[in-house]
């Protein structure tokens, strides 16, 4: 049984033409469904635990990249098949999964090649695109075995997971594999910069790693998902094969 | 049926080796250069040195030390390139290569040696399994010396 979960955005109707042509290929298909709409205070992880209770097999998240983090941060712990549906802009992550947006996602969701991704655990939350902490004076201690701070003090740390990671001026393009046991920092000291100046930052410095804290002596700006918080002191773990995901052939991991 | 299985599971292991050739090629470890690192560090990826790295430095593949970059500890590599300084034992299991600007405080054990001009080197160099056969030279027995004439008949 196969439940859809449609974002919010998704009421627009310059989205209905799409949503039809993708409700009837489903139904094609014999994988069409129920559909619950999520709404701005929705808890995914309730949602999703209800809808196993009432016997679904498969969660299909229709919506873009900030649907899918919303969805798969609370909901990563629950024991179930997801699936995604993107439509409309601001999707990358599908990309890297191999689903095409549109309509034709709807054929690598039948064809169910699935398998078991790699995810993100911040402060007892789960992360699944990447997670951000703009330019701070910060330290950080990676697998409990060396410490990694900058000349400069300030520096920049971007986690990536899913989500590409493409770095402001030479607009070069990491590739990240979501299946490689590993979670990917980029850190970014500031070379120069100031109270009226533009931060200048260095070339990124490349860390795999299973474990990582982030301190601080004074709290420091982080964006995990498109949620922001501020933190002293965080502990970024790799939660391995935590999703089990339906992806395309395409897919670039 | 049973065919297009096999095929398909044929198509996936090649697929999945593809997958971990470029998996294993892309992590790479980056110490940019004014990054400071403290501690142990190992990696299963290359390593690319471009600051400083004050403990032992370990990894199955590739290591490289950019020139200005310094490392302060034991290394251990599959293979190096080293430009910049290192202070402490170098270990690699296949090829080291020291460029112009290297300098090495500390023995070095590796299979091959590539050596530039202008590379500084402070310590003993092992390269494992040297062998040079002694030539054996029997004392009890007379050498026994034959005349050649020049027509190259023996006497």
């Amino acid at each position: 049984m196969y439940v859809y979960f449609y974002d919010n955005f998704l009421k627009h109707k310059r989205y209905e033409s799409v949503l039809k042509a993708m409700e009837t290929r489903l139904t094609d298909f014999g994988i069409a469904g129920k559909i619950i709409r999520l709404q701005n205070y929705s808890n995914p992880e309730i949602l999703v635990e209800d809808e196993i209770r009432k016997g679904a097999k498969n969660i299909v998240i229709v919506g873009n990249d900030e649907t899918f983090g919303q969805v798969l941060s609370r909901a990563a712990s629950c024991k179930i098949t997801f699936g995604f549906l993107p439509i409309g802009a601001n999707n990358n992550i599908s990309e890297v999964l191999g689903i095409p947006v549109g309509v034709d996602a709807c054929d690598v969701l039948a064809k169910r090649r699935k398998i078991k991704l790699d995810i993100g655990w911040v402060n007892n939350r789960y992360f699944i695109s990447s997670l951000h902490i703009p330019a701070s004076d910060i330290e950080i201690e990676y697998d409990e075995s060396f410490r990694v701070r900058s000349k400069s003090k300030k520096m920049e740390l971007v986690v990536c997971n899913l989500q590409p990671f493409v770095f402001d001026g030479k607009g070069q393009k990491y590739v990240i594999h979501p299946q490689d046991g590993k979670l990917e920092a980029f850190l970014r000291p500031v070379v120069r910069g100031g109270l009226f100046r533009k931060e200048i930052f260095e070339m990124p410095s490349i860390f795999p790693f299973e474990e990582m804290i982030v301190s601080s002596k004074n709290p420091f700006v982080v964006e995990t998902d498109g949620k922001t918080s501020k933190e002293v002191k965080i502990t970024i773990k790799l939660a391995k094969s935590r999703i089990d995901m339906i992806v395309g052939k395409e897919r670039k991991f | 049926m049973f065919k297009s299985n096999i095929d398909e599971h044929m198509e996936n292991s090649v697929l999945e080796k593809k997958h971990e050739e470029t998996m294993i090629d892309e992590v790479e470890t980056v110490v940019g250069p004014s990054v400071v690192v403290e501690g142990d560090f190992s990696s299963e990826g290359n390593i690319l040195v471009k600051g400083t790295v004050s403990g032992n430095v370990q990894t199955g593949r590739l290591l490289t030390v950019e020139s200005g970059a310094k490392i302060l500890a034991n290394v251990k590599a599959g293979d190096a390139l080293i430009s910049g300084e290192v202070k402490g034992n170098v270990r690699v299991a296949q090829k080291l290569e020291l460029t112009e600007t290297s300098k090495i405080l500390g023995d070095i054990n590796c299979k091959i040696l590539v050596v530039s001009a202008g590379a500084l080197i402070q310590g003993k160099i092992n390269m494992g399994n040297v062998e040079i056969e002694s030539v054996k030279t029997d004392k009890k027995r007379p050498m026994v010396r034959t005349k050649i004439k020049l027509g190259g008949e023996e006497e």
